[in-house]
């Protein structure tokens, strides 16, 4: 070794090229494209839409998989019974429709006959019941909670599916309907344990694209289903998607002004939209959200147990400002729990609290809050609002809350941390304020069960609320199956949410995507950053420009 | 030597042993558990429950570390939660990349920084060196991401050169594969040079300037050796010494370094899986990952050690 080293400098370069070819060797020998079916990839006529995800696909059995990003991709491969269109509507996806009997305790599904799995087998109504009841079976993802209520399935006919109920659940079609994806009896069935069935290569599915090849990492081709109903024609004009992979999101930015994809499967932070603003061929597709940011107050702390505390909290912040400056405009503001994109529900009698610090501390003090020092703070008046700290509009916000409710007389301690610690302590209810954005409620009645009921079945009633009010409210409007009447009794909890200051909601926000106009039209939005552009039905009317 | 030998591997497993219980604990210290994330959207506790059974995290801290200790030994590194795949078959596949990425980097690092700290050491105080020692200092100041996506947004997106992450084009076919390959190398690379090149080019450039000044090298020239004999043959094989230590310890580095310039770079490799299995809390690819990357820097390590050895045979005493 010695010797080696007292050689002459180009001795040196020799060895550090050999050392750089064989470290490209070593590597090279494994850096092949990834697994998948057998058939080949060979794009055919149409084009290939290139889509950017931040993440790999965790788990490519939709019956189990939990993550956002998987289902942009499994959501494409296995179709749904409902979908959610523009206006956060429910439309017919597998289903052609559904209809309550028995007083509501029968769901009665009726399917299209022309979807096809692509190994040429029809899709039936057996195979719903099959995802349905392997679900309940092994307690799979979040769809098994929407299927507490389900004492037997039946499938009569190649096309309807029964689903006897233990009670009548007003939004239990539309949750099932949207939330379940359909799996191929015949394929899943020889799987064994499901709960283990990773359903990673040979994939069968009736989407209009089904995975071809998956390379961890680096990206995921989907192959056009040639027999897609939904599509103009009954196939997609784009013959292939693909999945690219950009974990940060100003990467995935550059990449779509370099063309290197032609759509962000993410929204564009609102602090980033203005960067497009002289790129001609991107164009920006605004959709509302199906959740909403807000705080919520513990039950538990004796003061925030108090309406008027809480109401002078929600006089406290300045939604208008919040959304003016953290969103850019980007937002909208909200009076009472049920977003405004669910129209038929949001009670628009109601209004925003005004505010009004000066009025929120005369309500403070007109309760018997003193402020003994003379500091302009109420005594004893301290909170401490947890938020997520990788969440920057949130964290922002609570800057400027705590800045004005101190104006209000209240004094409140920023506790953002990590996600997982923040998680971690909603879940225990180690907070005084929650400030978080929830993400998805495919339905009002859904969200005020999970956020409301005394007995937290979604673990997510972060008020921790006990109130036999609001429970037989609550129960009461999700055993009404009359529409008109539901939607009534809805409205009257989303006045009594409001009226308690039971949380207050900061905005609903605008999600932007962005694509390559110049290359690509037709995507169909839908609400939320899960569905975006990227849902099955909008990649089926994709097409090509020119 | 062969006690030297000896003793370094013994140390060597020591610090695996203790990376190994280290990461296992600490993981599990972190607030909430990998059910935490999934709570949004309607998960029942008794799910929660469920799921953390099949995890196996209802058992007690110690039961769970004795059965990973056991079949570590066995050489499986559990099942992802996440992906339901075994977690050796996902680091495998990540790893050439990581291997390609630091490596390449690694070497581009000594084999521009050591003729650029030679250079700096024998034209001391003028202004190469001056430059040098600006950069070097700068260089323990730079940010990797913030390098890495200034390098994307001017040479990537502006001049169009490099292209915008990833790691290969998958449609390219042989060797146009692998133009493609180390096209998409170069600013990952030169990201992470940049950022190890300054403090490692000075490092050396104070190792040779003291080395300049020794009687050895006075007395070869008074023999008559040639300027770049006395510096390259004598000086060099003497001031890379503790050159060496700092490279095994910048292996670290640059692994650490990875985690961040993969992800900025939209770059396959291990440190990419870091960071998404940090989100999901997903312990088993987390503790291989950890472990693997451990192991690579103890061996490094390691191998510094005895080749310091070989070159210096006191330290063996």
């Amino acid at each position: 070794m010695s010797k080696f080293l007292s050689r002459r400098p180009g001795r040196w370069r020799s060895a550090v090229a050999l050392g750089a070819v064989a470290v490209l060797g070593l590597s090279g020998c494994s850096l092949n494209e990834g697994t998948g079916s057998s058939s080949g990839g060979d794009s055919g006529d149409g084009a290939v839409l290139r889509i950017g995800t931040t993440t790999d696909v965790s788990n490519f059995n939709p019956l189990q998989s939990l993550s956002k990003t998987d289902s942009w991709i499994l959501n494409a491969m296995y179709p749904h019974l409902l979908r959610i269109d523009e206006n956060a509507k429910k439309a017919p996806e597998l289903a052609k429709e559904y209809r309550y009997e028995d007083g509501g305790r029968t769901a009665v599904f009726t399917l299209r006959d022309d979807f096809t799995w692509t190994d040429g087998k029809p899709v039936v109504a057996e195979d719903v019941k099959f995802s349905a009841e392997t679900i309940m079976k092994y307690k799979l993802g979040n769809v098994a909670a929407k299927l507490t209520w389900v004492e037997s399935i039946e499938a009569p006919d190649a096309t309807t599916v029964k689903f006897r109920l233990s009670q009548p659940y007003a939004p239990f079609a539309e949750g099932v309907g949207f939330w379940m994806s359909i799996v191929p009896k015949h394929v899943f069935e020889k799987a064994g344990d499901l709960s283990k069935f990773p359903n990673d290569s040979n994939w069968v599915g009736a989407g209009p694209f089904v995975l071809e090849t998956a390379t961890k990492g680096q990206r995921y081709v989907m192959k056009r289903n040639d027999r897609y109903p939904l599509a103009p024609g009954g196939k997609p004009a784009v013959s292939q998607v693909e999945y690219r992979i950009y974990p940060d999101v100003n990467t995935m930015m550059l990449a779509l002004r370099n063309g290197d994809i032609d759509l962000m499967g993410t929204p564009v932070p609102a602090s980033a939209t203005k960067t497009f603003d002289n790129d001609e061929k991107i164009k920006l597709q605004k959709v509302g959200a199906l959740g909403f940011a807000h705080l919520t107050y513990n039950m538990n702390n004796k003061h925030l147990a108090r309406q008027e505390v809480r109401q002078a909290l929600s006089m406290s912040v300045d939604t208008k400002a919040v959304i003016s400056s953290v969103l850019q405009g980007g937002g909208r503001q909200m009076a009472g729990p049920i977003s405004p994109i669910f129209s038929d529900y949001d009670n628009t009698d109601l209004q925003p609290y005004p505010f009004d610090p000066a009025g929120a501390k005369a309500k403070l003090a007109s309760a018997g809050f003193k402020d003994g020092n003379g500091d302009g703070l109420f005594d004893d008046l301290t909170f401490g609002v947890a938020c997520d700290q990788s969440n920057a509009n949130i964290t922002r916000v609570v800057q400027l809350f705590r800045e004005s409710a101190a104006k209000a007389g209240i004094s409140l301690e920023n506790q953002c941390v990590e996600r997982n610690t923040f998680l971690s302590r909603t879940k225990s209810g180690e907070y005084d304020i929650d400030a978080s954005q929830w993400g998805v409620f495919d339905n009002p009645m859904d969200q005020l069960r999970s956020t409301y009921l005394s007995s937290n079945p979604g673990g997510i009633n972060y008020n921790l609320l006990k109130s036999e009010e609001m429970d037989k409210l609550i129960t009461d409007a999700a055993a009404t199956t009359d529409a008109a009447a539901f939607k009534d009794k809805i409205k009257n909890i989303d006045r009594v949410v409001h009226e308690q200051a039971y949380l207050t909601p900061l905005y609903v926000e605008d999600f932007q995507f962005a694509y390559n106009a110049s290359r690509f039209t037709g995507f169909v939005a839908s609400p939320s950053d899960l569905l975006g552009m990227v849902t099955a039905y909008s990649l089926a009317q994709v097409k090509p420009v020119g | 030597m062969a006690r030297f030998v000896l003793s370094r591997l013994l140390k060597a497993v020591l610090t695996i042993w203790i990376a190994i219980t280290a990461t296992f604990f600490l993981l599990r210290l972190l607030p909430g558990d990998p059910t935490t994330l999934m709570v949004e959207g309607d998960m029942t506790p008794e799910m929660q429950a469920a799921l953390l059974r099949t995890y196996g995290l209802d058992r007690p801290l110690w039961e769970q570390y004795v059965s990973y200790l056991r079949e570590l030994f066995q050489g499986n590194f559990g099942i992802s939660f996440r992906q339901i795949q075994p977690v050796t078959d996902i680091l495998l596949d990540r790893l050439p990349w990581t291997l390609l990425l630091a490596g390449t980097a690694f070497l581009v690092t000594i084999a521009v920084g050591i003729p650029i700290g030679v250079y700096a050491a024998v034209h001391r105080g003028r202004w190469a060196d001056r430059v040098l020692q600006a950069l070097g200092i700068g260089g323990h100041a730079l940010f990797v991401p913030s390098v890495a996506m200034l390098l994307l947004v001017y040479l990537g997106a502006r001049l169009g050169w490099f292209p915008i992450g990833g790691a290969i084009d998958p449609d390219t076919r042989g060797a146009a594969a692998n133009l493609s390959l180390a096209h998409h190398l170069v600013l990952p690379v030169l990201s992470l040079v940049l950022v190890q090149l300054g403090p490692y080019a000075l490092t050396l450039r104070t190792n040779m300037i003291e080395v300049l000044g020794e009687d050895y090298i006075r007395a070869a020239r008074a023999r008559g050796l040639s300027a770049s004999r006395r510096v390259w043959k004598h000086g060099l094989r003497n001031a890379i010494l503790p050159a060496l230590t700092l490279m095994g310890l910048q292996l670290g580095t640059l692994v650490g370094g990875a985690v961040l310039t993969e992800t900025v770079f939209a770059y396959p490799g291990v440190g990419r899986l870091i960071y998404e299995a940090v989100g999901q809390r997903d312990y088993p690819v987390l503790q291989g990952a950890f472990i693997m990357l451990a192991v690579t820097v103890v061996i490094a390590n390691s191998l510094t050690d005895l080749l310091y050895a070989v070159l210096n045979p006191r330290i063996r005493l």
